[in-house]
């Protein structure tokens, strides 16, 4: 039952499109065939573009382009997303080629499902492979399929055995691929009703000679004003052809009880009867096993304890694993600016490597272990199957805020980072409610706002335990992150109650069972995050960076710099004046007492000269006590020489400090700064802050290496506390009404996070947003009303903080 | 007969139609709940909303909305 088809001599690369299921690990197969990495999830619709890579057949002497369509149940347009999917298998859309093989992923532990999308892209008539995936997990289960009957009943087709996420069968799957692709054989093994095919071959004749696929005349029949009977008739502006199509439906329908019946009856009862005939299954221990463990992870209370205890989890964890890596990271880029610094002289280019470069690019850099953490438990969740369960959970109370418990998985993305999230709303069916989860998705606290939170949190919530269990600032860090859910929910109220009024759409959903995630599979997916950070740190905030760094070293001041000049001068003339002076006192000391004294001196002078500092110096000489006038005199002497160099090496640096801020003050990041000043006034925030965060627009990660940048230029605190949180705890007010006041205290730091929780700081967010609702109104609106929450929710809580004695 | 959301969690029965021809109902039976094709009712979530049922060896969660579009014959227990 094969019609054998020549090859077609084009030189150009076949394509070769690769289908299947939400779950069925399609995804995973892809990029190990292509070697190109990509998002592997464990819910429905991860996969929301077209991503297409190469590979070479194992002869090597072809060249495949492989088409990654969708995850999709069926070839019947339900959702934006599915018709995607749908018309770029079967040929449906104008620009894309039908491809020239298909590759259809099955889940071996579902394989009744996974043959319902098989039946259906049969009908697209071009030569197939089955890549029957999961297999380890169907013996684990104590199925058995039967490859080579499996093969039979489906007139020939190649059925490959595969553990995806092993990489085992791959291979084969090639080999067959070439196969196929070398010796088309066009399996036709799936009949309809008689009625059903009868209206086929007359579309098709009406059709005339085009080059619409089976499958399409198929969408055409059973998708009553769907997009492939409206280019149809577009076409064929015929109204017998009309009249037949409806007087045919109304005779499925009269037969089957329902249009669709006449489909989808069809192909699953032929799907269960190929299911009967080729496995053998033993009791089922492995969905027990899910159930089991459902009764508790879905049970009325536990349920959402459970959910919310994770989610506690993972945000204090994010907090107290990662400290002494961050720690080290911190050190090492101390010590390379430090290496770095010595052995260049003085002047705008070492300036710009080790307070530009190294301080701003480094500042961002350490927060590699929060985003390990974060994306480590972001794959664990979505890859075991706990996703969809949460969902589940959640979606009658994201109903009463207008949302779908759908949105629950794009939102949850968000945290990671709003533009897959936003690209994940695409497997909401109704276009209001993804709208609205757009619109909110990214007041959700994604990974690059957590250096800010920690940084602010680190450095000035108090590190305490409250009510004896929960660490402060981890609680402070859960708060954040809540407000951005809570805040998000408000809104998207008051959407669905104005401007997308709309019912509650559906939530039809497969549960998929529980999976332990592979190691390799978490590894992938976590090194993509941690590259595109670093890849981002290393471009766009390195690029601001440098700009941040000579817009606040340039113009250099000469005013500061003959400040500095005549102060090191006076101070050097005064320490020597001061040292010649205790010299001839001990000059006469000595005379007068003879050797005795000289030999105490000496030995006062070694013991001295260890301590380093003055409280060092304190208590080395609080060991001696003399009785005679002339030696604690001389003990005395000796101290205060010693105790000279330490003022005037403190002193020295005061005057570099104050020479560095006055060149920060008078560059032009300073003057900009003290202009915008006031607009921020109410949050709180001095010129130094308010430019960071105007700095910080582009993409919120700036923020700390602006800080980084201008507390090194700055020279706000003496070279011992290196670290950029012990610089913002020192640093002081030098314009405005509060000179001298400490810059930073709770109330400042609360100001801020909040500020970044509301604020919608990513150009690449906005893009995305764009891109996805094809407006530019729905960006525009996103970061006018975000801007504007943010700065009101940010100057209440710096007042109710002040006013709660927090400033 | 009842429809599918009036069973109670534990129950099972027999599909054996739909109220409507649309696209809810497709999708429902693409799913696999297509005629003469037994059902059991797993649990409801927390907030009685939505629903989970086992259809063939897939378990599915949907609202009690859609649920309601489908005609059971629940077995004697």
């Amino acid at each position: 039952m094969g019609i054998t088809a020549k090859r077609d001599s084009a030189a150009d690369s076949q394509t070769i499109a690769i289908c299947g299921n939400p779950n069925s690990g399609k995804t995973t197969i892809f990029n190990a065939i292509t070697g190109l990495n990509q998002k592997v999830g464990n819910y429905s619709g991860v996969t929301v573009e077209k991503v297409s890579g190469h590979f070479n057949s194992p002869s090597g002497s072809h060249k495949y382009t492989l088409v990654d369509i969708p995850g999709t149940y069926s070839l019947a347009a339900f959702s934006p997303d599915e018709y995607i999917a749908a018309s770029a298998l079967y040929g449906g859309l104008e620009d894309e080629k039908i491809p020239d093989a298909i590759i259809c992923v099955m889940d071996a532990t579902n394989l009744e499902r996974s043959l319902y999308l098989f039946l259906q892209a049969i009908q697209v008539g071009k030569p197939m492979v089955m890549a029957l995936n999961m297999v380890d997990l169907a013996e684990r289960k104590e199925m058995k399929i039967d490859y080579v009957r499996l093969s039979e009943e489906l007139c020939g087709i190649p059925v490959v055995p595969i553990v995806g996420n092993q990489g085992k069968g791959l291979d084969e799957l090639k080999r067959r691929v070439d196969e196929i692709a070398a010796r088309p054989v066009i399996a036709d093994c799936h009949h309809y009703d008689d009625e059903v095919e009868q209206l086929i071959s007359y579309l098709q004749a009406a059709g005339g000679l085009d080059r619409r696929t089976r499958a399409e005349y198929m969408r055409i029949v059973f998708d009553v004003q769907g997009p492939a009977e409206q280019k149809f008739f577009r076409q064929v502006n015929d109204d017998s052809v009309r009249e037949m199509l409806d007087n045919g439906r109304t005779r499925l329908k009269e037969k089957f009880g329902s249009l669709s019946a006449a489909e989808t009856k069809s192909l699953t009862d032929r799907a269960a009867a190929i299911c009967r005939d080729v496995t053998t299954q033993s009791p089922q221990r492995s969905k027990s096993n899910s159930e089991r463990m459902d009764k508790l992870l879905l049970h009325r209370v536990m349920g959402p304890l459970i959910l919310v205890m994770v989610m506690v989890l993972v945000f204090q964890s994010i907090f107290s694993w990662s400290e002494p890596f961050m720690n080290f990271i911190d050190e090492s880029f101390h010590n390379l600016a430090a290496i770095v610094g010595a052995s260049m002289a003085d002047g705008p280019l070492r300036s710009l490597i080790t307070d530009g470069v190294i301080g701003g690019v480094g500042s961002v850099l350490i927060f590699i272990p929060q985003i390990v953490i974060l994306f480590v438990f972001i794959s664990f969740l979505e890859d075991s199957g706990y996703m969809a369960r949460a969902a589940f959970l959640v979606d009658r109370m994201f109903r009463w805020c207008g949302l779908s418990g759908k949105a629950f998985i794009p939102l949850l993305s968000s945290f990671a980072c709003a533009v897959p999230g936003i690209m994940a709303t695409r497997t909401i069916e109704d276009r209001k409610l993804r709208f609205i989860t757009i619109l909110v998705a990214p007041l959700m606290s994604c990974s690059a706002r957590l250096p800010v939170y920690i940084i602010m949190i680190t450095a000035f919530i108090p590190h305490q335990k409250v009510m004896g269990l929960l660490n402060l600032q981890g609680l402070i860090l859960t708060l954040l992150y809540a407000m951005g859910i809570v805040v998000a929910v408000l809104v998207s109220f008051v959407l669905k109650k104005t401007l997308f009024r709309t019912e509650a759409g559906t939530f039809l959903m497969e549960m998929p069972s529980y999976k332990v995630p592979t190691l390799r599979a978490t590894m992938v997916r976590v090194t993509i995050r941690v590259k595109a950070f670093v890849v981002r740190a290393g471009t766009v905030i390195l690029a601001i960076t440098i700009i941040i760094w000579a817009l606040s070293y340039f113009p250099r001041s000469s005013f500061a710099d003959y400040n500095y000049d005549r102060g090191v001068l006076q101070l050097e003339q005064g320490a020597e004046a001061r040292r010649l002076q205790l010299n001839g006192r001990l000059l006469t000391l000595m005379a007068m007492n003879g050797s005795e004294l000289s030999g105490l001196y000496d030995s006062l002078v070694v013991v001295l000269n260890a301590g380093e500092n003055e409280p060092q110096l304190r208590q080395l000489s609080s060991q001696f006590t003399f009785e005679t006038p002339a030696r604690a005199d001389l003990l005395r002497n000796v101290i205060e020489m010693r105790s000279i160099e330490f003022r005037r090496q403190a002193a020295l640096v005061q005057l570099a400090n104050k020479r560095a801020g006055e060149s920060l003050a008078n560059s032009y990041f300073g003057r900009v700064g003290r202009l915008i000043e006031p607009v921020f006034e109410p949050l709180g925030w001095d010129w130094k802050i308010s430019m960071a965060v105007l700095a910080s627009f582009p993409a919120r990660e700036v923020m700390i290496a602006t800080l980084g940048t201008i507390y090194n230029l700055g020279g706000e605190v003496d070279e011992s506390s290196s670290s950029l949180i012990a610089k913002m705890r020192q640093a002081r007010r030098d314009s405005g009404s509060r000179v001298g006041e400490k810059v930073f205290n709770p109330a400042v730091a609360l100001s801020i996070v909040v500020f970044f929780a509301l604020c919608c700081q990513c150009g690449a967010t906005l893009v995305t947003i764009k891109n996805e609702t094809s407006r530019w109104i729905y960006p525009i609106a996103t970061f006018t009303y975000m801007t504007v929450l943010a700065y009101g929710m940010a100057a209440a809580v710096y007042n109710i903080s002040v006013w709660s004695g927090l400033g | 007969m009842t429809p599918l959301n009036k069973m109670a969690p534990g129950q099972k029965g027999k599909v054996v139609g739909f109220t409507d021809d649309s696209a809810v109902s497709r999708r429902l039976m693409e799913m696999g709940l297509v005629p003469g094709r037994s059902v059991l009712y797993l649990r409801n979530a927390p907030l009685r909303d939505p629903m989970e049922i086992q259809v063939g060896n897939s378990c599915l969660s949907l609202r009690r909305a859609e649920a309601s579009l489908v005609t059971v014959e629940v077995d004697e227990q």
